[in-house]
């Protein structure tokens, strides 16, 4: 079987993959999600339990290739459906969708799906690299640009030609209102919170912001190897699934900076269009001496200001020492302050703030906590940066 | 040192003494002659019986020595069954028949142990199918599974959800759906068993239940309802994936559900610590064994900070494990019971009735396939002979149309038939207990079995135990990681599954008979569920505020949950409190 065979684009080929609302049977896809990436492909994971709203939202604004379900609770033939006419009528009727759910989808339910829209059916006791060759072979099609497009579509297929290194820009989208386009970088060690600080400061946002849009870059590496990856940085959104946030995810697709090199334009892209009143960037997890949003260059910085954070166990005062980015962030973050070790952590970093010299201020978080106070309080200073709206 | 460090070392430790004391039984006399005259005391308590063919057999099988090094192996390594450390039995006569016995000895449980998973459409056709099911069975077992919308606390008139109203379970939204499901069922019986697979929104439902029976039973009827509802928001968060709330706000609702239980409800187990998930999932058995386990140890370190007595919530704690093709299956009930015990007592200071792990076994859904699905009955009938070799107290098979849809009559009553036929129809488990205990196979397999499971402890203290590893998505990315390479070992070949990717013929995927529910019946279900709400519109604002009250103070969220659903609704009521915590953050 020709199991790695390269896809008719030379950029990877994205998928967007997802479980139904009410069906947590997440095994066959995250098998799935694996072989893809083992693949080359990139994956844009959404998880379990989602509705068609984010799913389709999630397809635009990724600009995927196709849309692959895994359904299992029944109920497939309306969600389907569903899925392709809410594409349909977004104007990205051009996406394909497939699926599979084991023997829970027949052969004859996969007629009436094929009728209504859906691409195919992958059913129980394919062999994976069957799936895979096919979906090499079917759906690697070449995204172009494409004056039609509109909204997030338009800003979606900008950001993808970005990404395939073509310098193509997004047409200045039709945004009602100007947004001020305050880019804010987030930077900080793997697993820090970065994605969930970034959802629940979108949550503020929407919030306190009652009209004003969002954007999300967030950055996550490519296998060195195979370049596939499973960018997963979405699917822990809660607050994010939202037609007020444009929230894409970007493969580093072999840099080693900290970002994609589609990012830079990326930013661009979501400045020019004058939709966004803030543009959030995370960066890939990071050590101790990157600098991905160009803070110590002059030409390259990509930022108006910069959050880094970090989590109660980053080593030690010495450890502490070596963050270069500690010197050039605007905001600081210790995340995690639920954690035992916060206390100590905290004397630490301001410490460390402090032989600085630069009034920087510590803020202590617990974003997985509901309303945490401490994300309040840093949000409140991050728009007053940003001259954002504070209205309650 | 989390306590699993704690449990691993302590079974270590139980293990030493066993080998000590085997050789001491080998060297000082008196030891010997000790155990010698208790061997024979237990000789005296089994009684004899005659096989259908006139056999005459003892009712429990020992082993047969009169070896002190032997004996002291046998009481304490495995125990007699029913006795610690329990590798033998939860209890000493399990499935033996009663009749048979000649008196004297100790009584069986006479339990049944069959237990069928039904739940499809509405609450009617549900109660319609126990119904069908109750006259395949001696005894009240009902045992429901929830459509989609109700496992993640939404209506049935939720947005984009009216497709899978009815869809692999049954639809609930409210009290008087709960009244209907049980109808014509005696609840309060002594034989009777409800048990309800239901996770984040169990404190609902369970609520829902209780509501329901008072309607019927009186208010009275609450100390007499009798069963399980599953509640294990741990593996939901490694393996289900029915998580509404954030996990600590998960855990409180199900903390403040149990205590509620321990004292109101004698004959109720609040929760079931489930691996079955775990391994459908994709786990091997050890990580089965090893995260389920160790999500039971948890619950107790929880419960137990919140002042509850060890030895009150132990027995009220029941196991639901996976019983699948592989070979570990044949002793991972034994192994399990075997290192609760040890565990509950030497950790936890448990007494005898807290250290026993009364298992729910179900065969292996992920075992059937759709290819020559007939196979299936076969591949249930051996998961099934493996379950009950475990002594499994209560048990589930699947039916053969397992791959394609919620099971039709037809292939559940072959399910149910198949654990008659194995139960009541063949001898191997009605005469004599414990036929197999003891044999080297199982002796080695245990062994091993054993000590991957408390490596697997060890891995997860060292990353702070249960609840630090899972926020490292430790049991996850285990989990997936095993899952991969099943399907990786089917498509491979290196896993032989008959008719699939061997012996195949070329026949065509049959057209099975499916169990859906009709549009018209999701939409009645919306029309009931519209006409409830509309009936308590008034009272419904003031329950949910009580209610909301209660979350955001530390009162007990259960007591209240008890009045709620008499007005609200299910959805209602999950909006209610996912205003006051928050949402879970999945976790993938
Ligand atoms: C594993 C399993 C579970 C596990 C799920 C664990 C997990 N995290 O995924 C557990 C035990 C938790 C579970 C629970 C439930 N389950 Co279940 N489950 C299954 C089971 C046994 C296997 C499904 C599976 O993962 N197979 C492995 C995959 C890899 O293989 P496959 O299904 O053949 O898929 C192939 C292709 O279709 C393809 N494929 C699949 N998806 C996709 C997607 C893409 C994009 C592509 C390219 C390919 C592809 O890949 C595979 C390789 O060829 C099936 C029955 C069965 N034997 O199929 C029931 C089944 C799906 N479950 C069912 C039900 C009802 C439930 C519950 C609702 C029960 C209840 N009421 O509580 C719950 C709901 C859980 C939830 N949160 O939603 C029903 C659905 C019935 C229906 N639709 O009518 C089934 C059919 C069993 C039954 N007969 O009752 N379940
Ligand atoms: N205890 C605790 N856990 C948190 C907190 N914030 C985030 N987490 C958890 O930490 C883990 C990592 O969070 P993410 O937000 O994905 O971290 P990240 O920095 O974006 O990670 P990468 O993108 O992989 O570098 C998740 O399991 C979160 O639930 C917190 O304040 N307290
Ligand atoms: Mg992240």
């Amino acid at each position: 079987m020709a199991a790695a065979k390269k896809p008719l684009s030379s950029a990877p080929l994205r998928i967007l993959t997802a479980v139904p609302i009410c069906d947590g049977h997440d095994s066959a896809v995250s098998t799935i999600n694996l072989e893809l990436a083992r693949h080359g492909l990139e994956v844009i994971y959404l998880g379990y339990h989602c509705p068609v709203s984010t799913i389709v939202r999630a397809a635009i604004q990724e600009d995927v290739h196709v849309v692959g379900l895994s359904s299992y609770n029944g109920g497939h033939i309306v969600f389907f459906k569903e899925v392709v006419d809410r594409l349909r009528a977004l104007g990205a009727g051009d996406i394909p969708v497939f699926g599979g759910g084991g023997g829970t989808i027949t052969k004859a339910d996969e007629r009436v799906m094929q009728r209504q829209g859906t691409d195919r059916i992958f059913h129980a006791g394919t062999p994976l690299n069957d799936i895979m060759a096919l979906i090499q072979r079917e759906y690697g099609r070449v995204l172009k640009p494409n004056a039609k497009l509109r909204g997030d579509r338009a800003l979606a297929r900008a950001i993808t030609l970005a990404e395939q290194g073509s310098g193509h820009r997004g047409s200045r989208a039709t945004a009602k209102r100007r947004g001020s386009g305050f880019v804010v970088g987030v930077a900080g060690p793997g697993g820090a919170g970065k994605s969930t600080l970034i959802d629940e400061l979108t949550s503020r946002f929407l919030r306190k912001s009652p009209a004003g849009r969002i954007a999300i870059l967030a950055n996550d590496p490519s296998h060195p190897d195979t370049g596939g990856a499973i960018l997963g940085d979405r699917v822990s959104m809660i607050y994010a699934q939202d037609d007020r946030v444009f929230f894409r995810s970007l493969a580093t697709r072999g840099g080693l900076t900290g970002i994609s090199a589609a990012t830079p334009a990326a930013i661009e892209i979501l400045k020019h269009s004058g939709e966004f009143d803030l543009i959030l960037v995370e960066s890939v997890g990071i050590g101790q001496e990157s600098d991905p949003f160009g803070l110590f260059s002059k030409k390259r910085r990509l930022v108006d200001a910069m959050l880094f954070v970090l989590a109660p166990h980053y080593g030690g005062r010495l450890q502490l020492q070596k963050i270069g980015l500690l010197n050039g962030a605007d905001l600081v973050v210790l995340n995690k302050c639920d954690h035992t070790m916060a206390h100590t952590a905290r004397a630490e970093i301001t410490a460390r703030l402090e032989a600085n010299g630069k009034g920087q201020r510590l803020f202590g978080t617990v974003a997985a906590k509901h309303h945490d106070p401490g994300v309040n309080t840093l949000y409140d200073a991050l728009a007053q940066l940003g001259s954002l709206e504070v209205s309650p | 040192m989390s306590s699993l460090g704690k449990i691993a070392d302590s079974v270590d430790a139980y293990n030493a003494h066993v080998a000590a004391e085997v050789a001491r039984a080998r060297t000082d006399q008196k030891f010997a002659a000790e155990l010698r005259e208790r061997w024979a005391k237990i000789h005296e308590t089994v009684d004899w019986t005659v096989s259908p063919t006139g056999t005459p057999l003892p009712r429990l099988a020992l082993p047969p020595t009169d070896d002190p090094g032997a004996i002291a192996e046998y009481l304490l390594g495995q125990g007699v069954p029913g006795e610690f450390p329990y590798a033998n039995a939860a209890y000493r006569e399990m499935y033996l028949d009663r009749e048979s016995g000649s008196g004297g000895g100790p009584a069986t449980t006479g339990e049944e142990p069959m237990r069928l998973f039904a739940g499809l459409g509405l609450a009617e056709d549900t109660n319609a199918r126990f119904h069908y099911l109750g006259k395949h069975q001696k005894s009240l077992r009902l045992s429901t599974a929830f459509d989609g919308p109700t496992l993640y606390g939404l209506d049935s008139d939720h947005e984009g959800v009216l497709g899978k109203v009815g869809e692999g379970g049954v639809a609930i939204d409210t009290v008087e759906d709960m009244v209907r499901l049980f109808a014509g069922f005696d609840l309060t019986r002594k034989d009777a068993s409800v048990s309800m697979t239901m996770n984040a929104p169990a404190p609902i439902i369970l609520a829902m239940f209780i509501a329901a029976a008072q309607r019927r039973f009186g208010h009275d009827c609450v100390p007499n309802l009798r069963g399980t509802i599953q509640a294990d928001m741990l593996k939901e968060v490694q393996a289900q994936n029915e998580v509404i709330f954030p996990i600590d706000a998960s855990l409180r609702f199900l903390c403040d559900m149990i205590e509620w239980c321990v004292p109101h409800m004698p004959r109720w187990y609040p929760v079931s610590i489930s691996g079955y998930h775990i391994a459908e999932a994709g786990a091997t058995p050890v990580q089965q064994a090893a995260f389920t386990l160790s999500n039971g140890f948890t619950y107790v370190e929880l419960l137990r900070a919140r002042g509850a007595d060890v030895n009150h919530i132990g027995p009220r704690l029941s196991f639901f494990l996976d019983c699948g093709l592989d070979v570990e299956y044949l002793v991972l009930g034994r192994v399990c019971r075997r290192l609760w015990a040890i565990g509950m007592r030497d950790v936890f200071g448990a007494n005898a009735k807290a250290q026993v792990l009364k298992l729910h076994s179900q065969t292996s859904g992920r075992s059937l396939v759709a290819a020559e699905f007939q196979n299936n009955l076969t591949r249930t009938a051996v998961e099934l002979m493996l379950a009950y070799l475990n002594y499994t107290n209560s048990c589930h098979s699947n039916s053969a149309d397992e791959p394609f849809t919620t099971p039709t009559a037809k292939y559940a009553t072959l399910a149910s038939h198949g654990q008659s036929i194995i139960m009541e129809e063949s001898g191997v488990f009605k005469h004599m207990m414990n036929m197999f205990g003891g044999a080297p196979g199982l002796l080695i397999l245990e062994k091993q079995v054993e000590k991957s499971i408390l490596e697997v402890f060890r891995e997860m203290d060292t990353l702070g135990g249960v609840l630090a590893a899972q926020e490292q998505r430790y049991q996850r990315s285990k989990i997936q990681e095993a899952g991969h390479n099943y399907e990786k070992q089917i498509y491979s070949g290196a896993r032989p599954i008959i008719g699939l990717n061997k012996y195949k013929s070329d026949e065509p995927m049959p057209s099975v008979p499916l169990a859906r529910t009709s549009p018209k019946k999701q939409r009645l279900q919306v029309e009931r569920l519209q006409a409830f709400k509309k009936k308590h519109a008034k009272q419904a604002p003031d329950a949910l505020h009580r209610l909301e009250n209660v979350a955001r103070g530390k009162g007990n969220v259960f007591a209240e949950l008890v009045n709620t659903v008499e007005v609200c609704s299910l959805g209602q009521i999950t909006a209610c409190l996912t205003n006051v915590v928050g949402k879970f953050r999945p976790m993938v």
